[in-house]
Formats: C-alpha cells, sequence, structure tokens
C-alpha cells in the first residue's frame, strides 16, 4: 500500500490537542520539517513526549503549538539549555512532566504490549516523584508485587495519538530502517494508534525484502510516508549528515530573548513556504553538502 | 610531572574502575575517565552510553552523546530499553558516572533546577538518564567540582537520588541496594560513612589544604583520623588523556 504524502498533508492529518511522540534526542534525528510545518499550519495544544527532550520538542514549544511536555529531561547537548522547553517550564505557560529517560522509555514499552501498567525502580525517594504526583496525580502508583510482596512504583503505559520518526530509510508503506542508535524511536511507534515516517530515502520494496532483519517499524503501523532531504536539519542523520553547529548555535542565541526568538520564527518558520524553500534559506546545496557524512564515519 | 585538577579527577575516576566491570557513564570528564581506565588497566570493561551505545571507540571528540563522534566503532547500537532497561534495570551495572549542578552531604544531586521549585527557579536540564543510574547501578561515583555553592547543605531539587537523609532512609525509600560510593572533586576524595552515609573525607590532592577542602563544602563532611594524599597521575595516564582520549582539551576544559 503506498502511504507517500507530502510533509503538508501528514501535518494536516493532526489535529490540534493531540499526543505526539517525536522522534529526537538532543541534537540528533529530530523530525526539524516536521515540526517547523506544525507551527506553520497552526496546530496547537499538543502534547508531546519523548524520552530526553531535544530540538524538535524545543522549537514546537517556542512556536506555540504546545500544552504539555511528558518527558526525561534535556539539552541541546554542548550548545546549551532547551531554551524554549526551560522557558515555558519557569513561566508556567506549558505543564511539564518529568520524569527520567527510563521511565519514559518503560511507559512507552507498556503502552506498545498494551499492559496496564509497569513497574520500574527508577524514580524512588528523588523530587521527581513528588513532582509527578503533584501533577498528575495519577500517572504513578504503588503497588504490591502479587508474588514476593514487595513494593513497587508503577507507571500508566503511554499511548500517544501519533508518534512522528525520522529515519534514513523506508519503502511507500513505511517499512523502516533507523541507522544508529535508536533510543526511544521503536516503543514511540510501537506504543502510538499510528506513525508518520520522515525519510530521508524511500526505496523499492524489493530492497527492504532484501534485507528484512534490519527493519525497526512494520509499515502496518504507519499512516504516512514522507521522503524530505535533510528532514532532520539543523540536527543530525546518521550516516546521512552532520549536525549543522553555526545554525543550532543560531538558534540557541535566538531563544534566550523574546525579540530575537520571534524574528527567528519569522524567518526559518512562517518566512518559508515549505521544506524547500527553507533548505534553500540555510545555504541550499553547496553548504548541505559541506554536511554529508563520511561513510565510514557515519558523520 | 605537572597535571591539573580536571587530570587528577579523571585519573581518580579511573581508579574506581576495575576490569570487567560495566560502567554506564555520560560526556565531559567522566568519560575521560572511563576511556582511561579502558585503554590501561580495565581493558575489559564495558562502556555504555544511555541512548543505545556500547563500547565505542571514538577517534572524535563530540558535543555530547548526541554526537555521532562517540558512537564511532561501536559493538552494539541499540536503545534506551535495551541499555537502561536490559542492562541497568536489569541489575548489570557496576558502576555509573554521575555529575550535578548541586550535591548534598548523603549524595543526592540536582540536576533540574536552581532556586525555589514552588517560587522563582531556573529550570536546567532534568534527569535523563541519571535518576536511573543513581537508583539501578550497583555503585555510583559522583565527579563534580568544588565551586562555590554546588556542596550545599540543602539542595534545590533532587533528581537523583543519594542516600537520601542518611543511615536507612535510601532503602526504605524503595531502594533496596546501590548509592554513592565515592565522590570526586578538583580539591579531594570522599567516601560515605558506613552506618551514617555522610561524605566523609578520604584523601587530599597534592597541593590543597584541609581549609582548602572544607571552604568550598556548604557542610562538614566526616573527617576520619587517617586521611591520605590523593596519589598522583603517572605520566603514562597524562600521556593517554593528552594525546589519545582529549588531545583537544574539550572534555578537560
Amino acid at each position: 500500500m503506498n502511504k507517500l504524502s507530502s510533509l503538508s498533508e501528514a501535518v494536516a492529518s493532526i489535529p490540534s490537542g493531540s499526543h505526539v511522540a517525536v522522534s529526537g534526542f538532543a541534537i540528533t534525528r529530530c523530525a526539524m520539517a516536521f515540526v517547523r510545518e506544525v507551527i506553520r499550519q497552526g496546530i496547537k495544544k499538543l502534547t508531546i513526549s519523548q524520552c530526553v527532550g531535544a530540538m524538535d520538542t524545543d522549537l514546537l514549544v517556542g512556536g506555540g503549538s504546545v500544552e504539555r511536555v511528558i518527558y526525561g529531561g534535556g539539552s541541546l547537548d554542548r550548545f546549551g539549555r532547551l531554551g524554549c522547553v526551560n522557558a515555558g517550564i519557569e513561566s508556567g505557560s506549558i505543564q511539564a512532566e518529568e520524569y527520567s529517560s527510563l521511565s519514559i522509555a518503560f511507559r512507552y514499552l507498556a503502552g506498545s504490549l498494551g499492559l496496564p501498567f509497569i513497574p520500574i525502580r527508577s524514580l524512588s525517594g528523588s523530587g521527581l516523584l513528588g513532582r509527578i504526583q503533584e501533577r498528575t496525580g495519577s500517572d504513578i502508583a504503588f503497588i504490591k508485587d502479587p508474588f514476593s510482596g514487595d513494593r513497587w512504583l508503577a507507571l500508566k503505559p503511554l499511548l500517544p495519538d501519533v508518534a512522528v520518526v525520522q529515519v534514513q530509510t523506508c519503502d511507500e508503506e513505511g517499512n523502516a530502517w533507523i541507522m544508529g542508535p535508536k533510543w526511544d524511536s521503536p516503543e514511540q511507534v510501537k506504543a502510538s494508534t499510528r506513525a508518520i515516517v520522515i525519510a530521508e530515502h524511500v526505496v523499492p520494496t524489493d530492497i527492504i525484502r532484501g534485507e528484512p532483519e534490519r527493519c525497526m517499524i512494520p509499515g502496518l503501523l504507519v499512516s504516512h510516508v514522507v521522503e524530505l532531504p535533510f528532514g532532520a536539519h539543523p540536527t543530525s542523520l546518521y550516516r546521512e549528515y552532520d549536525y549543522d553547529a553555526d545554525e543550532i548555535r543560531r538558534y540557541v542565541e535566538a531563544a534566550r530573548k523574546p525579540d530575537l526568538w520571534k524574528a527567528y520564527l519569522d524567518k526559518y518558520v512562517y518566512g518559508v513556504k515549505d521544506h524547500w524553500e527553507y533548505l534553500d534559506l540555510v545555504g541550499g546545496l553547496r553548504h548541505l553538502k559541506s554536511l554529508r557524512a563520511d561513510p565510514i564515519l557515519g558523520y | 610531572m605537572e597535571f591539573t585538577p580536571s587530570e587528577l579527577m579523571a585519573v581518580s575516576g579511573a581508579r574506581e574502575l576495575e576490569d570487567h566491570h560495566v560502567v554506564a557513564v555520560g560526556i565531559g570528564l567522566p568519560m575521560v575517565a572511563t576511556f582511561l581506565a579502558k585503554k590501561s588497566h580495565a581493558p575489559n570493561m564495558t562502556i555504555l552510553f544511555e541512548l543505545g551505545v556500547i563500547d565505542p571507540e571514538p577517534i572524535h571528540t563530540g558535543v555530547g552523546l548526541a554526537d555521532p563522534r562517540v558512537w564511532y566503532r561501536a559493538k552494539v547500537l541499540s536503545s534506551f530499553i535495551d541499555i537502561l532497561g536490559t542492562v541497568l534495570h536489569r541489575g548489570r551495572v557496576d558502576v555509573g558516572f554521575l555529575g550535578g549542578l548541586e550535591a548534598d552531604r548523603f549524595g543526592n544531586l540536582n540536576t533540574t533546577l536552581l532556586g525555589d521549585p514552588k517560587g522563582k527557579f531556573r529550570h536546567m536540564i532534568g534527569s535523563g538518564g541519571a535518576n536511573d543510574i543513581a537508583s539501578c547501578a550497583k555503585k555510583t561515583v559522583l565527579i563534580m567540582r568544588q565551586e562555590e555553592g554546588k556542596f550545599r547543605e540543602t539542595i534545590s531539587f533532587i533528581t537523583s537520588p543519594g542516600y537520601l537523609d542518611g543511615g536507612d532512609s535510601r532503602a526504605k525509600a524503595g531502594l533496596s541496594s546501590g548509592g554513592p560510593s565515592r565522590v570526586i572533586t578538583d580539591k579531594a576524595i570522599f567516601g560515605f560513612h558506613p552506618e551514617t552515609k555522610q561524605m566523609m573525607l578520604l584523601s587530599i590532592h597534592p597541593g590543597n589544604t584541609l581549609e582548602d577542602v572544607l571552604s568550598t563544602l556548604g557542610f562538614r563532611p566526616f573527617i576520619p583520623q587517617e586521611v591520605s594524599a590523593t596519589e598522583p597521575p603517572t605520566a603514562e595516564q597524562l600521556r593517554l588523556i593528552r594525546e589519545v582520549i582529549d588531545p583537544g582539551r574539550m572534555y578537560m576544559g
């Protein structure tokens, strides 16, 4: 089944108020083109979840599309903090439910398996636990192990409406390869009602059938396939392209001040019609080619 | 041979690691400590990065765990569930390295926020895998500089639990094992008192006095009868740090 769509069609399938699990980890494999289109289409009041908060979530928050963030903390690595997420938490403009990496991964895992809850050793004794209980009241509980009688902390599953996953390669049905570490992508996709796959390359299904053990995401979970070059820019896509350090620095700088931030959105999000105009804006083929990954190193 | 406080911290961190250990680590000084151990006395150690990386052999320094430079030549590239779940949560991590914005006398760590959580605060990074490592590793080693205000009587937020209020309070909170074994700073090395679980001075780095150590702590640690001088780095350890692991001084500052 052919699920190839334009980016705007795929994004338009997401109603305001949805829960979206997004793909990034700090500054790598972030669904950046997707996020810019969400902001342009004016989709609002999203709940965003992710194990480690990344640049895609941060831009979504800065673009005013987010009401609630469920995550395990995060940063832009050495480039800086998640400026927009942090500002939202400090001002109270977003509701942040902050866990740890593994507790979010476990919540997706429980969701992916159709389990009602999952016990975990993490969070006990920490300030995170108290805050989550205050904020949600109902997403964490203490239970008794029916076999040993031990007391355990249990987490509610996460069941996003849609997962948006940035990958290197897939076919038109959405059977997808993720190269490099996968962090929470497989569990995000499998816990969600459906997935949107954004791929650097869409290849014939015969290629996928030739190496089926590489397939991380079965097409049966996928509603839309979008083929976009440099869709994670300015973050990296392993074995395809490196992060764009200058553009990430510009972003971090802009996120420090409201007037600079408005100018950033006007230029990089609202100032372009689509992803192709964005790629021209950031330097076009000549610049993007300089980010191409070395095939041996992967970066 | 001359050395910097950072170099001594990295070397002291490496000394906490044994051959065949499974070690969870982040970017920065702890990563230098871990690679140093692996390249010297602990060649059979296994190195883990939370996002799904086992035993990389980077030849370039990276800006963080999200930089593919630090994944280079890994033996496994997998996922959070694989690393933090089936290795860490399963109980297979011997040592986890942690750092933070603030620590208290019981080795509790804050990486979440500075200020008043119920009032005005500045939000920072949060947990990532730190809380998971603090909760599930067999032991943790804290590496932090003794800058003003970092070691406090009371910290703004407990992101990663150490011994909580000391004594058996960690176990009472449901964390039946693990906890910090060492705190390595730029001035000294601390352990934890076996009963009270408060920080206990073990050795002072060359060039520092007891007063230097205490003046930048917001509390008085337990000081046993015998406090030694920290063993300085060897020439070979310094060569590995400077020429092989961090030639650009990206992690060592």
